[in-house]
This record gives C-alpha cells, sequence and structure tokens, in this order.
C-alpha cells in the first residue's frame, strides 16, 4: 500500500472482495469521485470502480492501482411512484432497490437475481433481467445519468421525465461502457408497474410459449422451459389456460448458472434455440427465447472456439464473463472488435484523456 | 460551383438540384426557419451518401440530411447553406418475420413499414402523429414518439442497428439483430443526434406483434385538471395504457368543426384512451379507466366498437394540427415535457401565460409521458404579434423546466431550440455533449449549428486547440 495524497486520506478505507491495489478508496460524494480521478490522471494511476463484484470477470482482467467502491454513493433520492421514476445513486443494491419498489408494485426491470449487484455495476455492465423479452433491456430504462469523466468533471445528460429528446443521449451512452467515459454516480431511471398476480407455466416445447402474445419471458434450462406471465387475475388465468402447462404460482426465475467460466451467448433472437443445440457438452445454461441471449458456464475452455466461430458467422457474440486467471488461453474476452474502433477511442479520449478508468478492459482493447 | 459539378459526376445530373426554385423548395422543414442551400442531391446508397460526404469535406461544405421535412425544430433546415442530402431514394424494405425485425432505407416512410409489416402480424412502435408522411431517417435522428411510446418506448428503443456514414466518407454498420453488441453504444448516441453526427442510410429496426385486441375510449371531462389528474391515477394504478392523449375544449372543436366525428365539443378537455393486449387483460383495464375517469369528473365514455370507429377517434388526434388552419394561418407549436405529477399545476401555469398575452392557444399532447404540445394560433401579418408568440413560448419552456422537465420530448432541438440549451444544462454538461460531436464529427461537417448553442465547448479559447495544450494541463 502506498499513502494516498493528503486531500484523499480521509477516503481510505477497506473494500470487501475487492482486488489488490495501492489504494482503496471509498467516496461518500460525487466531488470525492472527482477528486480521485483527478489525481490519478495527473498521476496516470489505473481505477478499478467496484460495485458488488459480481461482474468482475468481463474484459481483460484490469491491474489497478486505485480500487474506488461505490457503496457509500448508494442514496434512493426520489422515488416518484405516480411519474415511473426512481434517482438512486449508483452504488445502490439491485436488490433492495427492487424490492422497496416491489411495496409499491413497480419494477426497475434488473436483473432478477442479482446477487450483491449494485445500479451503477448493472449499467455499467450492460446486464439486463430476463423480462426483457417484453419489457426491454436496462438500456431502455436510463432516463438520466450523472457522470464524473475520467478527468474529474461532473456531468449530466438526460432527463428526468419519461420521454426526452434533449440534446444527445449520454445516459444510453454508458449503458456496458464498463466506465471508459466516466464513473456513474447517479441514475433516474423509468420503472414499471409489477403486477402481484404472477405464474410461471412450465411448457413442452418454446415454441408453445407463442400461444400467448408477448409473455414476460421464456427461459429454457438444462430442466425445463418455462414461461413467465404477470397481470390482473383474469388475465393470468387466461395465460396459463392456452399455455396448457404445469402451472407455478409467482416467478421462479433461474440463478444464472455457475462454473469456472462464464459465458454470455448473443445471437438473433431467431436462432435462440439452434445455439441451445450447439451448446458444448456440458455447458450448463440458461436461454432466453424471443431475446437470443444464452447464459451459461462451463469447467472449461472445450468448445469455445467452435461455438464463437458459428456465433460470429451468424452476426452475434460470444463474450467471457468469468474466467479463472490466466485461464483464457489466448481466448479474446471479447471475440471480433467491434466497428468504428477509432470513433469509439475518439470519444473515450474526450472523457478519460489520461485513460484510468478500467484501461484495455473494452473490445478492441480500448 | 466547382462541388456541385463533383456531385453531378458522382451522382448523375438527375440527381443533383441547383435550380433557385428547387433550392428554395429544400431550404426549410415544417419548422418557420429557413435556410439556404447550394445543392440538393438524392443518394440511391451509402456509396452514393459516403461519394457525397467526401465532396462536402473537400470543399469544406456542410451537409443537412433530410427526410420528408416534417421536422418542427429545423433540424433540416440548412443554415449554414451547403448541400441537403434527401434520403428519399433510399427505400429499400426487407422484413425478417422470424427475427421481428427489418432493415430499411432511411428514406423508408414510417406507415408503409408498418403497413408491409402487418401481413406478417407485426408492426413498428413509433407512431409519430406525422407517420403517413415522416421517414425512418427522420425518425432515426429525432429519436421519434408518437402516442404509442407511452409503452414501447421511443425510435431509440427500437434501433437494433444502424448503417451509416460517418466522416471521412466510412461506411460502418453499428449494432444488429444478436442483442448487446460489445463495445460502446454508437447506435444509440447516432440515434437522436438530428444528422449532427452522420448520415443514417438504413436502419435495422424491432417489429413488435399485433396486439390481439385493443379497447380505443375516448372520455370527456368537466374540467383539464380532472382529465389530467385521471392520466396520472391509471399510471399510479398500475397501468401503461398503450396510449393516452388528451386534447382540449379548443382544439377539439377545431378537429370536430372538420372532421364531424361526433367529438364531445361541449367537454373541457377530452382524453383518448388505448390500451392492448389479450382480451382479458384489456377489457379489466378499460372498466378500470372508466371508473378513474368517473371518479374525476367525466361527463362521456365513448368505446370504439368497431376498427373504423377506432381509426375515426384516431384520425381526430392525429390531424389535430392540420384543422388549426381554420383559427389562424399560423401556428408555433411547442413540445416541452414535465413529469406526468406536474401536468395539473403546468397547464393551469400554461393557460394563464396564454391569457395574459392575449393568445389563442390549444393544447393536444401525449399526457402519459407529461409530453405538451401547446399550441398557439396566430396571424403572422398582425403587427408584433411575433414576438409576443415568442415570450409566450419562452415563458412556457421556462416553466416546464421549472417543474423539473425538459426542451423536448419528441420533436427535437434542432436550431428551434438550441439557445435554450444553456436553460436545460450547465456549461459543463453542455461540454460534455460539444465533446461527443467533436469526437464522431471532427470537422463538424454534419449539420452545424444544431443542438448546441454557440461556445458550448467550454475552452475553445482564442483559437488554441486543446491538443496544443502541453500534456498534463487538466482543463
Amino acid at each position: 500500500m502506498t499513502a494516498p495524497p493528503v486531500h484523499l486520506a480521509r477516503l481510505e478505507s477497506e473494500v470487501p472482495a475487492a482486488p489488490d491495489a495501492s489504494l482503496k478508496l471509498l467516496p461518500r460524494n460525487p466531488q470525492d469521485v472527482a477528486s480521485i480521478l483527478r489525481y490519478a490522471s495527473e498521476k496516470r494511476m489505473n481505477v478499478q470502480v467496484w460495485g458488488g463484484g459480481t461482474r468482475s470477470g468481463y474484459g481483460a482482467p484490469p491491474d489497478p492501482d486505485i480500487v474506488m467502491s461505490m457503496q457509500d454513493l448508494g442514496k434512493v433520492e426520489k422515488w416518484e411512484p405516480d411519474d415511473l421514476t426512481l434517482v438512486v445513486g449508483a452504488g445502490a443494491s439491485v436488490e433492495e432497490v427492487e424490492l422497496m419498489l416491489s411495496e409499491g408494485n413497480q419494477t426497475a426491470v434488473l436483473p432478477e437475481v442479482p446477487g450483491a449487484s449494485t445500479i451503477g455495476g448493472v449499467i455499467a455492465t450492460g446486464a439486463s433481467g430476463f423480462r426483457r423479452t417484453r419489457l426491454y433491456g436496462t438500456r431502455e430504462r436510463i432516463l438520466e445519468a450523472t457522470v464524473v469523466t475520467g478527468d474529474g468533471r461532473i456531468v449530466r445528460g438526460g432527463g428526468r421525465v419519461v420521454k426526452n429528446v434533449t440534446g444527445y443521449d449520454l445516459p444510453r451512452l454508458m449503458v456496458g461502457a464498463f466506465g471508459s467515459l466516466g464513473v456513474l454516480v447517479s441514475v433516474c431511471l423509468k420503472l414499471w408497474p409489477a403486477p402481484p398476480h404472477r405464474a410461471t407455466v412450465t411448457v413442452a416445447t418454446a415454441d408453445d410459449a407463442q400461444r400467448v402474445v408477448r409473455p414476460l419471458a421464456v427461459l429454457e434450462d438444462r430442466e425445463s422451459i418455462r414461461v413467465f406471465v404477470w397481470g390482473t387475475p383474469a388475465e393470468v388465468a387466461a395465460k396459463a389456460a392456452k399455455l396448457d402447462g404445469e402451472v407455478d404460482e409467482g416467478h421462479l426465475w433461474p440463478s444464472d448458472p455457475e462454473g469456472a467460466f462464464g459465458w454470455s451467448l448473443r445471437v438473433p433472437p431467431a436462432l435462440t434455440k439452434e445455439a441451445v443445440g450447439r451448446l458444448p457438452d456440458g455447458w450448463d445454461f440458461v436461454a432466453l427465447h424471443g431475446v437470443g441471449e444464452l447464459r451459461a458456464a462451463s469447467g472449461d475452455l472445450d468448445g469455445a472456439w467452435d461455438i464463437r466461430e458459428w456465433i460470429e458467422s451468424v452476426g452475434g457474440h460470444l463474450v467471457v464473463t468469468q474466467a479463472p486467471a490466466d485461464g483464457l488461453d489466448g481466448f479474446d474476452p471479447w471475440g471480433a472488435p467491434p466497428s468504428a474502433l477509432d470513433v469509439q477511442r475518439r470519444l473515450i479520449a474526450e472523457f478519460d484523456p489520461a485513460r484510468v478508468i478500467n484501461p484495455g478492459r473494452l473490445p478492441g482493447g480500448l | 460551383m466547382g462541388y456541385v459539378d463533383d456531385l453531378r459526376q458522382a451522382l448523375g445530373d438527375d440527381n443533383v438540384l441547383e435550380e433557385p426554385i428547387e433550392l428554395h423548395i429544400y431550404s426549410k422543414d415544417a419548422s418557420l426557419m429557413r435556410g439556404h442551400a447550394n445543392a440538393v442531391v438524392f443518394p440511391k446508397n451509402a456509396d452514393d451518401v459516403a461519394r457525397i460526404v467526401r465532396i462536402a469535406e473537400a470543399n469544406k461544405v456542410p451537409i443537412v440530411a433530410r427526410g420528408a421535412g416534417t421536422g418542427l425544430a429545423a433540424g433540416a433546415s440548412p443554415t449554414e447553406g451547403g448541400i441537403v442530402v434527401v434520403t428519399t431514394a433510399m427505400n429499400s424494405m426487407e422484413i425478417d418475420v422470424e427475427n421481428r425485425t427489418a432493415w430499411v432505407g432511411a428514406g423508408v416512410i414510417n406507415l408503409d413499414l408498418s403497413d408491409a409489416a402487418s401481413p406478417y402480424g407485426l408492426q413498428f412502435a413509433p407512431d409519430p402523429s406525422s407517420q403517413s408522411a415522416c421517414t425512418i431517417g427522420g425518425n432515426v435522428a429525432n429519436n421519434s414518439g408518437g402516442p404509442h411510446c407511452l409503452s414501447e418506448g421511443s425510435t431509440t428503443s427500437h434501433v437494433l442497428g444502424l448503417e451509416v456514414v460517418l466522416a471521412g466518407g466510412d461506411v460502418v454498420i453499428l449494432g444488429g439483430q444478436a442483442p448487446d453488441p460489445p463495445g460502446l453504444d454508437l447506435k444509440g448516441l447516432i440515434v437522436g443526434s438530428e444528422g449532427t453526427m452522420g448520415i443514417v442510410t438504413r436502419a435495422l429496426v424491432r417489429l413488435i406483434p399485433l396486439d390481439p385486441d385493443v379497447r380505443t375510449m375516448l372520455i370527456g371531462f368537466s374540467s383539464v385538471e380532472g382529465a389530467a389528474a385521471a392520466v396520472s391515477q391509471v399510471i399510479a394504478a398500475g397501468m401503461v395504457p398503450a396510449a393516452l392523449e388528451l386534447m382540449d375544449q379548443r382544439m377539439v372543436e377545431a378537429v370536430e368543426n372538420w372532421l364531424h366525428a361526433g367529438l364531445p365539443t361541449d367537454a373541457a378537455a377530452v382524453l383518448l384512451a388505448e390500451v392492448v393486449g389479450e382480451t382479458e387483460g384489456v377489457e379489466a383495464e378499460a372498466e378500470l379507466i372508466t371508473e378513474i375517469a368517473v371518479s374525476n369528473g367525466a361527463t362521456s365514455v365513448e368505446v370504439a366498437e368497431t376498427q373504423e370507429h377506432r381509426a375515426l377517434l384516431w384520425k381526430g388526434r392525429k390531424s389535430a394540427f392540420g384543422a388549426i388552419a381554420q383559427l389562424a394561418p399560423d401556428y408555433y407549436l411547442h413540445d416541452a415535457v414535465v413529469p406526468r405529477t406536474k401536468l395539473v399545476e403546468t397547464m393551469k401555469a400554461v393557460y394563464e401565460i396564454a391569457d395574459r398575452y392575449d393568445l389563442t392557444m390549444l393544447n393536444v399532447f401525449h399526457a402519459g409521458d407529461g409530453n405538451l404540445h401547446p399550441l398557439i394560433a396566430f396571424d403572422a401579418s398582425e403587427p408584433d404579434i411575433n414576438k409576443k408568440v415568442h415570450d409566450a413560448g419562452d415563458e412556457i419552456v421556462a416553466i416546464c423546466l421549472k417543474n423539473g422537465g425538459a426542451l423536448s420530448g419528441e420533436h427535437g432541438i434542432g436550431l428551434e431550440k438550441r439557445d435554450m440549451m444553456r436553460a436545460n444544462f450547465t456549461e459543463l454538461d453542455l461540454d460534455a455533449q460539444a465533446r461527443l460531436k467533436e469526437a464522431v464529427d471532427p470537422e463538424g461537417v454534419f449539420n452545424p449549428n444544431k443542438i448546441l448553442p454557440a461556445g458550448s465547448r467550454c475552452f475553445d479559447f482564442g483559437g488554441v486547440r486543446r491538443q496544443e495544450l502541453p500534456e498534463g494541463v487538466w482543463v
């Protein structure tokens, strides 16, 4: 451990579960985040932003000089149930926020089995819930973002209204950006009603799900294919009857598969079934029919090259979400680099000129 | 001019216009602000556009993209001169039924896409009131909304990929059918950027299933406040109807005079509510909406019994602006947005402003999203009227911002609201936006001087380019 500069000493703290770093800092407000990032930019120190640590396995392994925990920036600032909006700090626990919202029969449609995930972590990694099948992904929930850029400027984009075209869409650009442009400190999210009447219906094939229009989710794993519905009691009963399967009350969400290697498969929606069929032996999975997303896990890398080749040939992506240290054996965590890398590079240079937040973690080595 | 010859050579004589009358036609969109075009071109594909971009860059002239010209914020007005690129000849359409997507040319008309998709049981969700004229490219540029974006979101939620010509004439494909493409979401940045970052030539859009059942209701209220309160309570009751549209009495009268749809002209406000889904759900929701409406002073409830009936009710809403012509030759339409819970107090203030300025104001708006469209009808030949309309407009926008709202819900900033951006954002916020623009379009060739007010880059002093600052200087 090196000694922090005097003005940051008061922020020094243990950050449970975080990787080793010379400095572990706990900012208490956006100004603290800005001070830390300015210091890091000046000293050319790499910063890893730490939420709940649940998605720390994406991309090239970071080698941080500074770990910055967002846990003290997790206050619920304003929940306006009648506006269907929530303003919340990036460090807030997804589980706690969704629990609070559920008391008002609302949801932010964030991942249903969040573990220790934080709001900021889910947005920065572009993770979505299963209900994206009907209600769209996390990208469509973010209305306003307050961001501290890599060089320590506090900027806001979007607004606290559900529909807005005032200026460039900075909030959406933060989704899946892995902090490369800046650190999210707070967001306004668009909420959705969450009717208490729910059912999970087990069906024989994914095609059976098409007997109802636009279900919340159609999930397949090694055990079953399940359709998730909600609504008024009459609506839920009618949908369950049409699906003609075994009905469980409530939503029985599967946990993400676990293994030494974690995978996110992304294919055109109509190829979900084929992707399931092509999974290497021994890969555990949850497939989101109608979306084209599969979450998978395996004990080793066997078969990964082959399935990536097929996925990329159909315009998709195989992304590594978790891997043992030095376990990738030359397997790129992202696969083929995205287009317009030069533009992405220029954008990052405008926001994080010294390139201190998660450098090299994005695809294409950005 | 030399570059016009280059354009003729690149695109063929038939695809380049430069007669004064032709240039005049393309010198403005549906807003009140006219610019001046030096040439108007009709590319057929991305390669044509790439050639145009290279010619423009070589000659340092700006490029302004234009679809059908229905924009209301002067986003497609060539205020700095240069080349107007009309996208209407790029009108290919490939529907992928299995994946529920379509690759469509920027020039395809919004309604033509939904019409082409409907035989497959699919539709394109964004439905601006101008949908029978406006293009997909324009929808992408403005992140257009429409009544049904209440439940499905604006255009950006329905664009999965873009073919776009960037600075240097680079043609790139961003995004695709597979979800969550890794890397920065450039596609999301370009949607809503009003042609200031590049020219979209094709878009990969999401199609959603047609609704199995629908209930469309027209509800008359004894007060505007009662109608607005009902809207808030419907949302609070856990419903997100497909649409919740409000018209005030003046607007209803204007529409009824023209359409003769049997609208309740005695009501102070009329709410058009639509719920979609499976029969069991829509019946329950329609009943609940009726109950809420009655408890807020509803005086009449009309439920569309047939598809024709529903179409007539919607025609009344979507043609509202056309009906204004009976009242006055000119109108000025606003597009501010406020949190839903501030609708009632905002509306009160808006009427008070109109009365104080003695202006004829009509209101028709997307109440469910809090997106107001106060419309001031006037006769521009009246002395001093323009200043009055402008001042009242500024006050309306100021009230919306004060109530926690934003400048534009769906029309965009363009040139019209550019100079109001400072009321919505701080200098640092605008600087960040200017950096976004500069990173994507370093030479500023695409639709210059739109969206951001002059001097948005905080540190553009005295011709010193940022790159020339010594390393380590933090600005």
